[in-house]
């Protein structure tokens, strides 16, 4: 209890190091959550709920995945023991109400993403903020990474991005620091997988999906989006055509 | 050169068809191993302690060496074979490259044939050039068979994306070779625009913020919300009725002030008029159309009492009446015995709508505030 509390105490702008606190897992079987679940009132566990939902709202703000270890130590705390019944319960609502899924990126690292499970409409932005434009950035290399083969050198990526006028060493007026958005910040929330390829020397990298990429697009939306700039058919590209068809 | 070999002279003739043997028992892909240890053997004299392959080689090209000018001449056919066979190479890439055809293995079987006759540095190389080149072309090919059908054309491609964020090409002429060259200009929604475009491909959950809250996306803002939602959940009820009135009291003291004499103007009008007559509590200050007027009207009620211009009793049925009081004594002394009393009201929302049916009340006996100049009896 008196770690908790110290845990608490040093402020909750604390970078994750409370994760030694909550290394245990809190995965405990169906049955003990559930009798666990008698301890508390359906009022607590319901408010709980809503602190989760709130929680995952703004965290995924920035898009950065979130770790279980900070669900634990901000939101959760105490009632541990019913770990996995309320974020079960905080998933459902997050669908039933807003129309987001929750998802368990990966399992071993525990992180958690939102996703959305209704199409877009037309016109929604009342935001006007750089997120959309960051998107499309995104998609260019996604799509570029994709269709070359699933896995491109560096060098290759940014001089495709070269031709539509985006220089890595000037500052771009849409995106600032180009460099840094994509190495940093795309990596960051998993949507690249940038990884050194060995032996090379000055080092090269290889650009690749991440697996956020993975679950909030596909290779056959991807391919759609190419085709339709080219305006061509999704099918003219037989080997992609046919490896988007047969991944998921 | 010459001199180390006579130890092995022995062995020579022998030596001779087993290295054949060897040789031609070599696979292709190890030949990277054989050739430099030939020439090794060459360079280095002296290191006759080698197995029966490499001494048999030595003598065999001794052999070659005496044998003279017919051997010049086989060593320059084979030269010539693989320049040939090199140049045929490169020459015909395209169809080497292509996944239907065999060439290149048809090619390599052939400069293994070649090498068989290979026995001084010259032609080694030559062989290891040829090496170098169908390797490269393998590679090709491999990377070919990703993409087999349609390579992807990436220059294609982001002419196609600049069109469609909008680009103004404003240059007429091209420079269609030199692809860095900046021509056209992109509006500064291109992006944006793009990016419009994009969201359809993508599941991607919209960013919540709060409408009227101006936070800054930190951890520790989820933290405070959370915990002041707490609260405020929890004291809603009870803190409804004074911060209401708290903030009327803030900003609209003298309305409140008139409120009130407003109020005690109608209920001494009301007492004139009848005046033993006391009027039900919940008759005076409900209003069926408004539970917050009516929580106002007790407000102000209050304020009647505070000051003594009226008394609130229990009824024969325990219900709660109003009735005049003389205010004299009473407003200046606030300590005559046993006259002061306080009491705590709680009326929730459930429980005024009970009232309002049980006592049938239909309109509200102090009208709202805006209509005070219109009939009293005025529901809205």
């Amino acid at each position: 209890m008196s770690q908790r509390k110290r845990s608490r105490g040093s402020g909750p702008s604390q970078a994750d190091d409370g994760d030694e606190d909550f290394s245990l897992s809190p995965t405990l079987p169906r049955s003990q959550v559930q009798r666990n679940l008698e301890r508390h009132s359906q009022d607590q566990v319901n408010q709980k709920v809503s602190e989760l939902v709130q929680f995952l709202l703004v965290k995924d703000q920035k898009k950065i995945p979130i770790k279980r270890a900070d669900i634990l130590k901000k939101v959760i705390r105490e009632y541990r023991d019913i770990y996995s019944e309320i974020v079960n319960q905080a998933g459902r609502t997050l669908q039933q109400v807003f129309g987001l899924q929750l998802v368990e990126m990966d399992t071993r690292q525990h992180i958690y993403i939102l996703t959305s499970t209704i199409p877009r409409t037309e016109g929604e932005n009342l935001r006007r903020d750089n997120q959309t434009a960051k998107l499309a950035l995104l998609m260019v290399i996604l799509s570029f990474i994709f269709m070359k083969g699933n896995s491109v050198k560096d060098g290759a990526v940014w001089e495709f991005l070269r031709r539509l006028r985006i220089q890595p060493g000037e500052r771009h007026e849409v995106f600032g620091d180009v460099k840094k958005l994509v190495t940093e910040e795309f990596v960051r929330q998993k949507y690249l997988e940038i990884t050194p390829i060995p032996l090379t020397d000055p080092p090269e990298f290889k650009y690749q999906w991440g697996p956020r990429a993975a679950k909030e697009t596909s290779k056959m939306e991807v391919l759609r989006f190419v085709a339709k700039m080219q305006g061509k058919d999704p099918t003219y590209w037989v080997s992609q055509y046919n490896e988007a068809k047969t991944t998921r | 050169m010459s001199g180390s070999s006579s130890s092995d002279g022995v062995t020579s003739s022998s030596g001779n068809s087993r290295s054949e043997r060897g040789r031609a028992s070599l696979p292709s892909t190890s030949r990277n191993g054989a050739v430099p240890q030939r020439r090794l053997q060459e360079l280095s004299p002296g290191s006759a302690d080698r197995d029966m392959e490499e001494t048999g080689a030595e003598d065999e090209q001794q052999q070659r060496l005496e044998g003279g000018e017919g051997d010049e001449q086989s060593r320059r056919i084979i030269r010539n074979q693989y320049r040939e066979l090199i140049y045929s190479v490169q020459q015909n890439r395209e169809d080497m490259l292509s996944s239907k055809s065999n060439r290149l293995t048809e090619a390599l079987e052939e400069a293994n044939k070649l090498f068989s006759g290979v026995s001084s540095a010259r032609e080694a190389a030559l062989d290891a050039q040829f090496l170098v080149l169908a390797s490269n072309l393998g590679k090709e090919k491999a990377n070919e068979l990703h993409c087999e059908m349609t390579t992807f054309d990436s220059l294609v491609f982001a002419e196609d994306l600049l069109t469609f964020m909008g680009i103004n090409r404003i240059e007429a002429e091209e420079n269609d070779n030199d692809s860095e060259s900046i021509s056209g200009y992109l509006p500064s929604d291109a992006w944006h625009k793009l990016g419009e475009e994009t969201e359809k491909y993508f599941r991607r959950a919209p960013s919540f913020h709060y409408m009227l809250g101006s936070f800054k996306s930190d951890p520790p803002v989820p933290r405070q919300r959370i915990e002041r939602q707490k609260k405020t959940t929890g004291t809603e009820e009870k803190r409804a009725m004074p911060a209401q009135l708290k903030k009327m009291e803030e900003s609209h003291q003298e309305a409140t002030e008139k409120e009130v004499e407003r109020i005690l103007g109608l209920l001494q009008t009301h007492f004139q008029n009848d005046p033993s007559t006391p009027i039900s509590f919940f008759d005076l200050v409900i209003d069926p159309n408004s539970f917050a007027r009516t929580v106002e009207n007790i407000f102000h009620v209050s304020f009647i009492i505070r000051d003594g211009f009226a008394r609130i009793k229990l009824d024969d049925d325990k219900l709660p009446i109003i009735e005049p009081s003389e205010d004299n004594e009473e407003r200046e002394d606030g300590h005559s015995a046993g006259a002061r009393n306080q009491v705590v009201l709680s009326l929730n929302y459930k429980d005024w709508k009970e009232i309002v049916e049980t006592f049938e009340i239909t309109e509200p006996m102090i009208s709202p505030p805006y209509h005070s100049n219109e009939d009293e009896m005025e529901t809205d």
